[in-house]
């Protein structure tokens, strides 16, 4: 069946379709159902072991659900594994940092630029001058992706030798080097300072606008998901138990008692 | 020094070489003998065939050790390709038992296959070069090529792959990396080396036979990476140069040098865990010698 394209019901960029994932007897996602619409910032929230990253690893591919599907633009992305969802258009972060760790920062990010860095093999062997200009395409992109999120200077080092917050920022260079539609955030501000966490947040805003990007993004500071975010979802005990604009959110009962109650509001007004 | 031991040495820093290419995307592989013996064979029966056929016994063109070199590391490719899918999905330990089974099973293959001579192998095998001078200066060829492709694929989005599904596979995957699909070049690269080495290498020994590839040279062959490092091209080498020539430079304290060798072997990694060869170490040579790649390559960043 061919689905036309219809130009009064755009199809959402992502589709989450009542994903379930069950590890043993640990429901980790129960049903749970997203649309994300194309450049929008959308927040997933909810207390630890929600099932948050686990949603991430089904949407990126690297975790397949016991049931239900995605989506990419109106298409199962059913079975097509990292690599190829990274190819789709669908790049991520990792809450607990995966860079690679022996490279440069630099080459962390030329290794994100794995796909543009495609040459004809016998001028790559030579190092021929048009295989040289490539080489240099490659070497200005990543050095712009790496001014963008102030690491230049520090192109040189080990990625392993990095403080914790640059290599947050290392993290989003090497997603967007894939040339993303999709971003993926899992708590990128995780174990930043107060005025990181806002200079980040500026630098979501920036990105998205910059490369037309959509970003889902997890973050357990509860105030910055409220000004970043257009729209935000509530994950508790893998069910979905809230969707909506910040403010509607933000005064569900639901969300009050199973969220936002306790810790969210001690949270806010510790800022 | 004489060229026999030389070409020995030259021989191994092959073998290492190829260990080293699947160890540089993380997988420890030890079928490199195992691929080392069918390119053997492949030279020897080719070879021995041709000059029965032609009745011209003990001599061989060149033309025929390079047609058979390219056989030999074709067959062993195509075995890798083969092989390859399942036996990589295995991790870790469990690669290098598979591989070692790999070796076995090829080993046991050549005992007993109609053709390949049982036990005693294939003798006379016909000599391309009138001297062992002759085979040092082709296999210098041979492994200066062999580094060249290796040094070439650090520039290249293989090796950058390659570098990073060593690190962390997952990730790698996720920057869109077909992870798969580039450990499975890395170990057909490895085979053809091996291959191609087993070829040349038949010719040099004369004969060959299944003791060629046995678990004992899957072991000596990973103690070249392990002793020289694996991280740069240039480990494997000197650990192949060095460890080969290491039992016969002992030669003369008798039996202490078996006891000897396993100690040197024993005590690199304690004093030298990450091999001789290391990022800085090379710098720092570089640095000596007052110019290297690293620094023209640095000069433009610095701030
Ligand atoms: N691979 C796995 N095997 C078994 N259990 C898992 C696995 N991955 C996640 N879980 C479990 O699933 C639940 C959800 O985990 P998940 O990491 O998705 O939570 P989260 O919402 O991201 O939490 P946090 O805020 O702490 O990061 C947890 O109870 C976790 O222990
Ligand atoms: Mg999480």
């Amino acid at each position: 069946m061919n689905r036309s394209p219809d130009a009064t019901a755009p199809v959402p960029l992502l589709q989450v379709e009542a994903v379930s994932c069950r590890f043993g007897g640990l429901l980790a996602l129960d049903r749970v159902s997203l649309e994300l619409e194309e450049g929008e910032i959308f927040g997933l929230i909810g207390p630890n072991g929600a099932g948050k990253t686990t949603l991430f690893n089904v949407i990126s591919g690297l975790t397949t659900p016991s049931g239900g599907r995605c989506l990419w633009r109106g298409v199962p992305t059913t079975g097509l594994g990292a690599s190829g969802l990274n190819r789709l258009g669908i790049a991520r972060t990792f809450q607990n940092l995966r860079l690679f760790e022996s490279l440069t920062v630099r080459e962390n990010v030329l290794v994100g630029l794995h796909h543009a860095a495609r040459a004809p093999l016998l001028g790559a062997l030579l190092g021929n001058g048009a295989f040289r200009r490539h080489q240099g395409r490659l070497e200005a992109r990543a050095m712009e992706l790496l001014t963008l999120l102030e690491l230049a200077a520090l192109a040189e080092q080990r990625a392993g030798d990095l403080p914790y917050g640059d290599r947050r920022r290392l993290e989003i260079a090497r997603a967007l080097a894939t040339a993303p539609q999709l971003l993926l955030l899992d708590e990128p501000a995780a174990g930043m300072n107060p005025a990181e966490k806002d200079d980040l947040r500026q630098l979501i805003g920036r990105i998205r606008d910059h490369f037309a990007l959509t970003v889902l993004i997890i973050e357990h500071h509860v105030p910055l998901m409220m000004r970043l975010c257009d729209r935000l979802a509530v994950l508790n005990f893998g069910q979905r138990i809230a969707l909506g604009s910040p403010a509607e959110v933000r005064t569900d009962p639901r969300v009050i008692e199973a969220y936002l109650g306790g810790q969210g509001q001690a949270r806010g007004e510790g800022r | 020094m004489d060229a026999a031991l030389l070409e020995q040495m030259l021989l191994g820093a092959l073998l290492a070489l190829s260990v080293y290419l699947p160890l540089g995307c993380g997988q420890l592989s030890l079928a490199t003998p195992g691929f080392y013996a069918v390119g053997g064979y492949v030279a020897a029966l080719l070879s021995t065939g041709v000059a029965a056929f032609v009745g011209s016994g003990a001599t061989s063109p060149l033309w025929a050790l390079l047609a058979e070199m390219v056989l030999g590391g074709m067959l062993a490719g195509l075995i890798a390709l083969a092989i390859g899918g399942p036996v990589l999905r295995l991790r870790g330990i469990y690669l290098a038992i598979a591989t070692i089974a790999l070796v076995e099973i090829l080993r046991v293959l050549n005992l007993n296959l109609p053709f390949t001579g049982g036990a005693m192998g294939i003798f006379g095998i016909p000599q391309p070069f009138a001297h062992a001078e002759g085979y040092v200066l082709f296999t210098l060829a041979l492994l200066a090529l062999a580094c060249w492709l290796c040094q070439r694929l650090e520039a290249l989005r293989l090796g950058r792959a390659m570098a990073a599904i060593r690190d962390d596979e997952l990730a790698a995957a996720s920057v869109g990396i077909d992870t798969p699909r580039t450990k499975l070049i890395a170990f057909v690269a490895s085979a053809v080396l091996a291959g191609v080495t087993g070829a040349l290498a038949a010719h040099f020994l004369n004969s060959w036979n299944a003791r060629a590839g046995s678990f004992d040279a899957s072991i000596t062959t990973l103690a070249f990476v392990v002793f020289g490092g694996s991280r740069f091209w240039l480990g494997p080498v000197i650990g192949g140069l060095a460890l080969t020539a290491l039992p016969e430079l002992l030669r003369p304290v008798g039996d202490l040098r078996l006891i000897l060798f396993g100690a040197v072997i024993l005590l690199g990694p304690l004093f030298f865990p990450q091999g001789l060869v290391t990022a800085e170490r090379l710098r720092a040579l570089g640095a000596l010698l007052g110019r290297g790649r690293h620094r023209s390559r640095q000069a433009p960043q610095a701030p």
